[in-house]
């Protein structure tokens, strides 16, 4: 299988700072990545780069073409929304319809139609008229109804109400999403994509600090509610963070057998923003 | 649909005992079809690979099969299997439990069966 995505030493200056700071990794094709980092971590750049935007050092490969010098070629199969997105206030939902249909190759009315259907806009109703949940909603359906390879998609339900968000991510899965496909993700609710990605890749301070897949995950992080006459066995095996919950201590732990940490309490899958929180105190390698 | 998930397993294996708890209960017959894998992922909003692995259990189970080209069906011996799997785990994992708090409470084997076997006859 080729990879969709295939990152070798990737760094990127903005002045005297790194934006991304010597990253390497690899996306196959048929995933879905959740990229996870807090502001500032380089998430952006990363996806900008990815997409051509900007240049980077080091080797990136994105559908097994070069993102600055075959762009062109690249954006036949790649659709972006970003999380700054913006359409022209003046245009018309109809006429933003037939100019995608004009501009991109690939783009289905039909489906952009049916997405839009099961929202409050009209055809023709012009942007400036639509309320700001709106807007990404017509986004969203836009991007969602051209058949590309790559989907990217940067903080794409702010803004969106819960119905919508999860309405969103329906029809992701149900539409949009298939084997030959890969959407990478950004997000600041870890929560709602939580089970939704196959992979993910949490970044802080322009380096990749976790690579894994869902499945890895939970093997290797495993939460315990310790009681207090196991506290010091707990600590004892390194857990990489603690909180406290109703007179429990709840540690959380990178790589430690399940069976030993059985015997200290009651064991858990952690919630992944558990463990992102943990990873930006370091504690995560 | 509900989508309360416990911590305590993984996903796919929370999918899968939903599975086995419907063919439990008659709601889908020896070769019904079952939801696709797409499906049961935009409904309950997970990754399709965790509904595929689910599912490839379940075939491993010999309680569902994959019909090329028509989705997943209900195998024809699926109750027959389930009822033998689920005995297998009763006499694994239950039915020493149970020995063992029988002991605890010093309850005699033979004394509760002869009592079984007089309620039996009622």
């Amino acid at each position: 299988m080729t990879a969709a995505v295939s990152a070798k030493r990737l760094t990127k200056h903005y002045g005297k700072s790194k934006a991304v700071d010597d990253v390497s990794f690899e996306i196959e094709s048929g995933r879905i990545v959740g990229l996870i980092g807090a502001n500032g971590s380089g998430k952006t750049t990363t996806l900008k780069a990815i997409l051509g935007l900007i240049p980077a050092e080091g080797d990136l490969k994105v559908l097994g073409l070069d993102p600055r010098a075959q762009r062109d070629a690249l954006m036949q199969d790649v659709s972006f929304i970003a999380d700054v997105a913006i359409l022209p206030r003046w245009i018309k939902v109809r006429d933003l319809i037939k100019f995608m249909e004009g501009v991109h190759p690939k783009f289905d009315r039909i489906k952009a139609e049916s997405y839009i259907a099961n929202t409050k806009i009209h055809a023709h109703m012009k942007v400036k008229e639509l309320s700001k949940g709106m807007v990404v909603q017509l986004h969203l359906a836009l991007i969602m109804a051209v058949n590309a390879k790559l989907l990217i998609l940067d903080e794409p339900t702010l803004g969106l109400d819960i119905l919508y968000r999860k309405q969103f991510y329906r029809s992701l899965l149900e539409d949009y999403f298939d084997a030959n496909k890969t959407i990478i993700i950004t997000t600041h609710q870890i929560e709602e994509i939580e089970h939704v990605v196959s992979d993910l890749i949490f970044i802080n301070g322009g380096r990749i600090v976790l690579q894994e897949t869902m499945d890895t995950m939970a093997t290797r992080f495993v939460e315990v509610d310790v009681s207090a006459e196991h506290l010091a066995a707990a600590k004892a095996l390194q857990p990489i963070d603690q909180r406290n919950v109703l007179g429990k201590t709840i540690f959380l732990y990178d790589g430690v057998a399940k069976e030993t940490l059985a015997s200290i309490g009651q064991i858990r899958i952690p919630a992944l923003s558990d463990i992102f929180v943990a990873s930006l105190k370091g504690a995560v390698l | 649909m509900s989508t309360d998930w416990n911590d305590s397993e993984p996903i796919y294996r929370q999918l899968k005992a939903r599975v086995v708890t419907m063919l439990l209960e008659g709601l889908i017959a020896p070769g019904g079809q079952l939801p696709s894998v797409r499906q049961i992922a935009a409904d309950f909003q997970l990754n399709p690979i965790t509904v595929s692995r689910a599912y490839q259990e379940l075939v491993d189970d010999g309680l569902i099969e994959m019909r090329r080209g028509m989705g997943m069906f209900v195998t024809e011996g699926a109750p027959q299997k389930l009822l033998a799997n689920e005995r297998e785990r009763f006499m694994q994992l239950e039915w020493p439990r149970t020995l063992e708090r029988m002991g605890q409470l010093g309850i005699d084997p033979e004394q509760l069966l002869s009592r079984i076997k007089k309620g039996g006859k009622k």
